[in-house]
């Protein structure tokens, strides 16, 4: 047996549904486990007064970064099946920065507006809304934006061949750049707690 | 046992980083997880395939998916690029054999090879098997076979209707494939045997690495 268990045939598309739906619904429910659903506790993040995001966020990289890292070394998993988009840099830079902005004046990112909307917030409703009008609008100015929409492609790119570093070199440097931040946001919300008791008082 | 209590005694997050760091290590070390290099095989399976023969196509075979234009399998020809250049079967890819592991095998694409004869493709298909390849077969009897049966099929003077009428079918693939039917007479070989410049003139979608492949499946975000 050997993963990714679709791409290898162990179940039809119709089945591979069911298991996304599955898996996305313990992505939803881990997200709000995780706080996600609050657009009060994802906006902090941006006022370092809460750095759960970051935390969160750098345990699940580390986690599927450790995960996926071993799962090739123990030949559980062949890599070159698994999908990964290609790299367009300055039209994902130029995304990434809408995204951004969208995160900060909405108080959410797509995943967790759907979390915030189904456990019943009219924000993360509304924010949805939003979303599916974006992507609607998105697609109907495609056509106009399609040259920049590919341009820069860089094709498949991967850190350690990008960097010239050796795969297992990559692990520990984002282990320890997460280790890292780890640190420095405990060290900055206490920071923040002192600053602000100290105001109330 | 103080060091034991120690570690006990953390917290659990310091835990969590720390074993995190351990991995990272253990992953610097490894430094490569991709091993192209080394297999380990199950060599009852294997044998069971060998003995079964569901690992051939036969020439015959081929030549009528090159003809119905099927795509979902791919033909790599692992002979050198310079016997590649001289003659290869329409539709087919150079993947020299040392070159087998260099990424552009799928593992889970249906691949058949074939060489000169029939020895290189059957070792061929054993490192590919050892290597988890799902579906690889191989050309029966080789590229000496195809050109045996497809591009010069031949006709004793002596045939039977039923031969006949066999050979007029042979015949037809052959010149498909730019080849020439050949008419023996009794013990005597005077036939000129004129092999197809590289790769005849035959619309078969199979291409690029990349191109071939089945049924692509659906995947993205």
């Amino acid at each position: 047996m050997n993963a990714p268990f679709f791409k290898f045939d162990m179940f039809s598309f119709d089945i591979s549904l069911v298991v996304a739906f599955i898996i996305g619904i313990g992505f939803g429910f881990a997200l709000e486990r995780g706080g996600f659903g609050s657009a009060r506790i994802l906006a902090s993040q941006f006022y370092f007064t809460d750095m759960r995001v970051l935390k969160v966020m750098f345990s699940a990289i580390v986690t599927a970064m450790l995960g996926v890292f071993f799962f090739v070394a123990f030949g559980w998993l062949d890599l070159s099946l698994v999908y990964y988009t290609d790299t367009n840099m300055i039209p994902q830079v130029v995304g990434g920065l809408i995204l951004g902005v969208g995160f900060v004046v909405g108080g959410y990112c797509p995943g967790t507006s759907c979390v915030a909307a189904v456990t019943g917030r009219i924000d993360g409703a509304l924010y949805l809304i939003g979303v599916m009008a974006g992507i609607f609008i998105f697609g109907e100015l495609f056509p106009l934006i399609e040259n920049f929409y590919s341009s820069t492609d860089m094709g498949r790119v991967f850190l350690p061949d990008y960097l010239g570093m050796s795969y297992g070199m990559v692990v520990l440097l984002v282990v320890l750049m997460a280790v890292g931040a780890f640190a420095a946001a405990e060290w900055g919300e206490r920071k923040m707690a002192a600053k602000k008791s100290g105001v109330v008082k | 046992m103080k060091l034991l209590n120690f570690i006990l005694g953390l917290d659990v997050k310091i835990k969590l980083a720390a074993i995190a760091i351990f991995l990272g290590l253990t992953a610097f070390i490894i430094s490569d997880p991709f091993d192209n290099a080394h297999a380990k095989i199950n060599v009852k399976e294997l044998a069971l395939i060998v003995q079964n023969e569901v690992d051939h196509v036969n020439v015959d075979e081929l030549a009528d998916w090159i003809i119905k234009s099927k795509t979902d399998y791919r033909l790599v020809d692992i002979r050198t690029e310079k016997e590649f250049n001289e003659y290869n079967i329409p539709g087919s890819e150079n993947i020299p054999i040392t070159s087998l592991f260099d990424g552009q095998l799928a593992r889970n694409e249906k691949i058949i090879l074939y060489s000169e004869g029939g020895i290189h493709s059957a070792q061929a298909w054993f490192l590919l098997k050892a290597k988890d390849f799902r579906n690889v077969y191989m050309l029966r009897g080789g590229l000496e076979e195809w050109k045996d049966k497809i591009l010069f099929p031949k006709l004793g003077v002596n045939a039977s209707d039923d031969e006949n009428a066999r050979f007029e079918i042979a015949s037809a693939i052959s010149r498909y494939f730019g080849g020439t039917p050949q008419i023996v007479s009794g013990n005597e070989i005077t036939v000129s045997v004129e092999i197809p410049k590289v790769a005849p003139k035959i619309q078969t979608p199979t291409g690029s690495a990349a191109g071939t492949a089945k049924k692509k499946k659906r995947e993205g975000c």
